[in-house]
């Protein structure tokens, strides 16, 4: 699914440069569940959105299902971020002049799906997180973990084969990780949808099936 | 998906209040400006282009001037023009106009007008005002016919018909009304309201006084060169040989009747003409009034770049498009511009007759060529909509995900184009003061000029037509009332003085000298009551005005020149008086030199002016008041009026207004740029109202760490508004030179003017730098007295 080969990245600095990430090798599977940890500024966040066709290495290679992502057009890359990957964010990033109904609904428009199948796809997914009370609620209406559920549905609705979630839970208390943990767990192994989230919790990161550290720019073992 | 992002849009404007009042109120406001000067200058630029045969049709221009003088251009001409040039090849059919003040009575009903024309025959044939009734050929073919305005046919005869009945001029010529034409258009520089046969007053045709308009339409458009050059051989055939050889310039110039309102240079036009300057400054503040409201809100949404960056940034990793993205942006702009325009078009139409007022027109939406007014908002819905969406659409819309993600928007590059924008709608609005201000001291110059003649305390009767007579004893009557000090009579106003008249056999030169000047025929008061300057001389006697009341043969005239005069004939004020010399045929002497004063618009310098006692004929009776205009010193000359002249109703002016007419366009620029300035600074100040709220909302936490460390409020506020005052300042350098340039390009058209100085631009600077720290103080002072705690915990 996910598979990187010598992946570098750096920023310059001064007239130096400042590597975050050095030489990466790392292949994730179809179906795995995995937590990235490391300590801050270690470069995870960077990761993460080098996977998510987000952010450009410096130097190596990136193949996201088995195809060359540095080949990729423009085009290309948004139809992965349109069908393929689904996003979740540390700070849910829900658009605050939509309803939850909405926020949910417009993948599916940049996806070009028709109305109907918009209606029941949204619909299915409000029912499985049990949002159908809160569809037209707006963000600032809902608690964080709320917010982050929705977050979730949001990132799921156009069937994606892989979420990235950056600290996902990383703004809730610890009950409400659970359960996004739960939801987390359920995806990946009902769903088959693979999942790579970034964490601080030992906890959380024991909902995964592997666990890969970074520190300095280098997996540890 | 539009649906999504008409929501989206919808939902923003009413979440942010301020944002979307000061973009809607600003491209409204600009908007409504755009819409009246757009009519303004519709009507303007189709002046006279409505008729039919417009590019055949010419008025002759007469060109006169002694040698080494600046020539004189005129549009009155003499009526013998006519015959003589009516069998060239070039001209198809001649046209004199004739335009009069008149006492029409008809029935009960007397009123004085003064849009009284007579024409002659072809006149309805030439020009393309339609008649409602008469036939165009018919109308005016003969004498004693007169065709009415619609307007002035309800008014004289309400519901009947007028065709037919007989209305009578001045108590003494019947005319019958052979037609009703449409109200003349406010696009036109002929507006009569009555037109009578020229066969009517029965007037020989003669060289030596223009007071006639002649109109000339071509065989063929192209023949205006060739009439030209006929013109110029047969005016140089009429002047005797010595004359041409003096390099004496006397000359008929063909004008487009399409141009007379904005391209003529002559005189004496029957209407005050148009100004192409001022045409071009109008657009301009139109356009920039526009461009101005736009960049407030292209200002507005990139400085939001912060808020909206992650918006764009998810719905990218959404899978969104930078297509799609930028159409969302557009979409919002275009329901911005939608709601403005529909305000602004409401602002309009509720303006227009206070605007109308303003520019002295009668503007109504829909008119000749109303269409193009629709066309022209929605080309400027679109250019606003693309103006304003467009940039924050491609700024917004590319921003990369991660970057947005990072929380790093703002690069230094929209901060500078922002500046750079406000730095260009203060230059805007610092010109526009500028100018304003400029305009106004010029006109403050001529109000306060010494004229050197007397303008207050004068009142003008206007409408005399009996004989000298009963001149006196009007004069008499009126002089016995408490309050009057002078009385006397002139045919027109002694602040706009045009009679053309040439002087000639003048003692001491060439038998064929002659020199063309200014003259008026006064009653013998006139110089007293004027308060005119004599440099040498006696003012008239008793005994001066029946040398000019005897018999034509034995007639002797006396005759005041002006400084000016004097000296282009070589004299001096004392060895003028005694010198004999003629004027158009009337023989006398020089009885004395007067100072000189402004006769006519400080535009032109002070041109040589005769004035001689001659009873023909006045038509306006002047009273000069010891000062107190009051009511019941009116009611005593009207009193005194009605017992003399019980046939012409009672009408008076005061000399100001005379006076005032001479600048009427410059007071009417002026008003306009008044008004228009303000809107512009106003509109500016709006943008700069949002982006303080916005820098200043952005730099809450930073207030609130400054204050919990000890800046006093006075120094948050200098920290907040010192960069913004910093763009105002910069504005006004980059304002003062163009603005400089163009004053003093417009205060060349003015012979007496005075100089631009520092003031001018110092009070544009107090102006616009107060107003801009008003305006960004309502938010930083605002900010300043914020609790630290608040803002610090709400971040
Ligand atoms: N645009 C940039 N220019 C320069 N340096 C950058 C840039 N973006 C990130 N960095 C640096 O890269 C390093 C890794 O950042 P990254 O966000 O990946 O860390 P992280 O592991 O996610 O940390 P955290 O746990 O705090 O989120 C940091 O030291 C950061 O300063
Ligand atoms: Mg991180």
């Amino acid at each position: 699914m996910i598979e990187l080969r010598k992946i570098s990245k750096h920023y310059p600095v001064g007239f130096g440069r400042n590597e975050i990430l050095k030489d990466v090798d790392l292949t994730i599977q179809e179906g795995e569940f995995v937590s990235i940890m490391g300590p801050s500024g270690s470069g995870k966040s960077t990761l993460l959105h080098i996977m998510g066709l987000l952010e450009e290495p410096s130097g190596g290679e990136y193949l996201f299902q088995g195809e060359r992502v540095d080949r990729m057009n423009e085009k290309k890359r948004t139809q992965l971020h349109r069908g393929a990957i689904g996003f979740v964010f540390q700070a849910y990033h829900l658009i605050d002049e939509l309803t939850v109904y909405e926020n949910i609904e417009t993948p599916l428009l940049y996806k070009n799906v028709s109305s109907s199948e918009r209606k029941s796809r949204v619909a299915d997914v409000l029912d499985r997180f049990n949002m159908v009370a809160k569809k037209d609620l707006f963000p600032s209406q809902l608690s964080g973990g709320q917010q982050q559920l929705v977050g979730i549905a949001r990132a799921i609705v156009a069937e994606p084969r892989v979420i990235l979630a950056d600290e996902p839970t990383g703004n809730l208390h610890s009950d409400q990780a659970k359960v996004i943990m739960e939801l987390f767990r359920t995806l990946n192994e009902q769903d088959k949808i693979t999942i790579v989230q970034v964490t601080h919790s030992d906890l959380n990161a024991t909902y995964g099936n592997r666990i890969i550290q970074i520190r300095d720019g280098h997996i540890q073992g | 998906m539009w649906k999504n992002y008409w929501l989206m849009a919808v939902r923003n404007l009413l979440k942010r209040k301020l944002y979307t009042t000061i973009n809607i109120t600003g491209l409204a406001a600009g908007i409504a400006c755009f819409i009246l000067l757009a009519l303004y200058l519709e009507n303007e630029w189709t002046y006279d282009k409505w008729h039919t045969n417009i590019s055949e049709l010419y008025r002759l221009r007469m060109d006169y001037g002694e040698k080494g003088e600046p020539v004189t251009h005129t549009a009155l001409t003499p009526s013998a023009l006519s015959a003589a040039i009516k069998d060239f090849p070039e001209v198809k059919q001649v046209v004199r106009v004739y335009g009069v003040n008149a006492t029409v009575k008809y029935g009960e009903k007397v009123m004085n007008e003064d849009k009284f024309v007579y024409a002659d025959a072809p006149f309805f044939q030439m020009f393309s005002f339609p008649l409602l009734s008469g036939n165009a050929a018919a109308v005016l073919n003969g004498p004693g016919m007169v065709v009415l305005s619609r307007r002035t046919a309800e008014k004289y005869f309400g519901q009947e018909d007028p065709v037919g009945k007989t209305i009578t001029i001045n108590g003494r010529t019947s005319l019958q009304v052979t037609g009703v034409a449409e109200n003349p258009p406010s696009n036109t520089h002929l507006k009569f309201d009555f037109i009578a046969s020229y066969s009517t007053l029965q007037y020989k045709d003669r060289w030596g006084s223009a007071n006639y308009y002649t109109y000339v339409r071509l065989n063929k458009a192209d023949m205006a060169g060739s009439l030209h050059s006929r013109l110029s051989s047969m005016a140089m055939a009429q002047l005797p040989e010595e004359a041409r050889n003096s390099g004496l310039t006397y000359d008929f110039t063909p004008e487009p009747v399409s141009g007379l309102h904005l391209d003529s240079i002559a005189q004496d036009q029957p209407e005050e003409s148009g100004d192409k300057r001022y045409n071009y400054i109008f657009s301009l503040v139109a356009v920039m009034l526009l461009i101005i409201a736009c960049v407030n809100f292209m200002n507005l949404a990139t400085a939001r770049a912060a808020e909206r960056g992650r918006e764009v940034g998810v719905r990218k990793t959404l899978g969104a498009e930078r297509g799609q993205l930028f159409w969302q942006f557009i979409a919002e702009s275009a329901l911005i511009t939608f709601i403005a325009v529909v305000l602004g078009m409401l602002l309009a139409a509720l303006l227009l007759p206070a605007f109308n007022n303003l520019a002295d027109k009668q503007l109504q939406f829909g008119g000749i060529a109303g269409y193009r007014i629709y066309l022209l908002l929605a080309a400027a819905f679109f250019i606003t909509s693309f103006l304003t969406g467009t940039y924050p659409a491609l700024f917004l819309s590319g921003f990369r995900p991660v970057q947005v993600l990072k929380g790093k928007v703002n690069g230094p590059k929209g901060d500078n184009l922002r500046r750079s924008l406000v730095v260009f709608q203060f230059a805007a609005s610092a010109f526009f003061i500028i100018c304003t201000l400029a305009v106004g001291r010029q006109l403050h110059y001529i109000q306060h000029k010494k004229l050197g003649q007397e303008r207050d305390h004068l009142l003008v009767l206007e409408g005399w037509k009996e004989d000298v007579n009963k001149l006196q004893a009007f004069k008499n009557k009126l002089m016995q009332q408490a309050g009057i000090v002078n009385v006397t009579a002139s045919p027109n106003s002694p602040m706009s003085i045009e009679g053309g008249y040439t002087l000639g056999n003048i003692e001491g030169k060439q038998p064929t000298y002659e020199m063309s000047v200014t003259a008026l025929p006064v009653e013998k008061d006139y110089i007293k009551t004027m308060g005119i300057n004599l440099m040498s001389g006696e003012d008239l006697t008793d005994a001066d005005i029946q040398d000019v009341l005897k018999a034509d043969s034995l007639k002797v005239y006396h005759f005041f020149l002006n400084e000016t005069a004097v000296r282009l004939l070589g004299w001096t004020p004392e060895t003028a008086t005694g010198k004999r010399l003629q004027m158009n045929g009337r023989v006398g002497s020089v009885k004395g030199v007067m100072k000189d004063f402004h006769f006519a618009s400080m535009k032109s310098k002070i041109k040589p002016l005769v004035i001689f006692p001659e009873y023909d004929w006045f038509n306006q009776v002047i009273v000069k008041t010891s000062g107190n205009n009051d009511r019941e010193m009116i009611a005593g000359i009207e009193k005194v009026w009605n017992e003399y002249l019980p046939q012409t109703p009672f009408s008076f002016r005061f000399m100001d207004q005379d006076f005032n007419r001479l600048y009427k366009t410059e007071y009417r620029v002026a008003a306009i740029l008044n008004t228009f300035s303000i809107v512009v600074m106003l509109v500016s100040c709006l943008g700069l109202l949002g982006l303080a709220a916005l820098t200043t909302q952005q730099r809450t936490k930073e207030i609130g760490i400054r204050k919990v460390m000890g800046a006093s409020v006075a120094s948050v506020v200098m920290l907040l508004s010192r960069d913004f005052i910093k763009l105002v300042v910069i504005a006004l350098i980059l304002a003062a030179p163009l603005s400089w340039y163009i004053i003093s390009h417009w205060l060349e058209g003015f012979a007496y003017h005075t100089t631009l100085n520092a003031g001018v631009f110092l009070g544009a600077a107090v102006l616009a730098v107060s107003v801009a720290l008003v305006t960004v103080s309502l938010q930083t002072v605002k900010a300043a007295l914020t609790n630290p705690v608040i803002s610090l915990k709400s971040e």
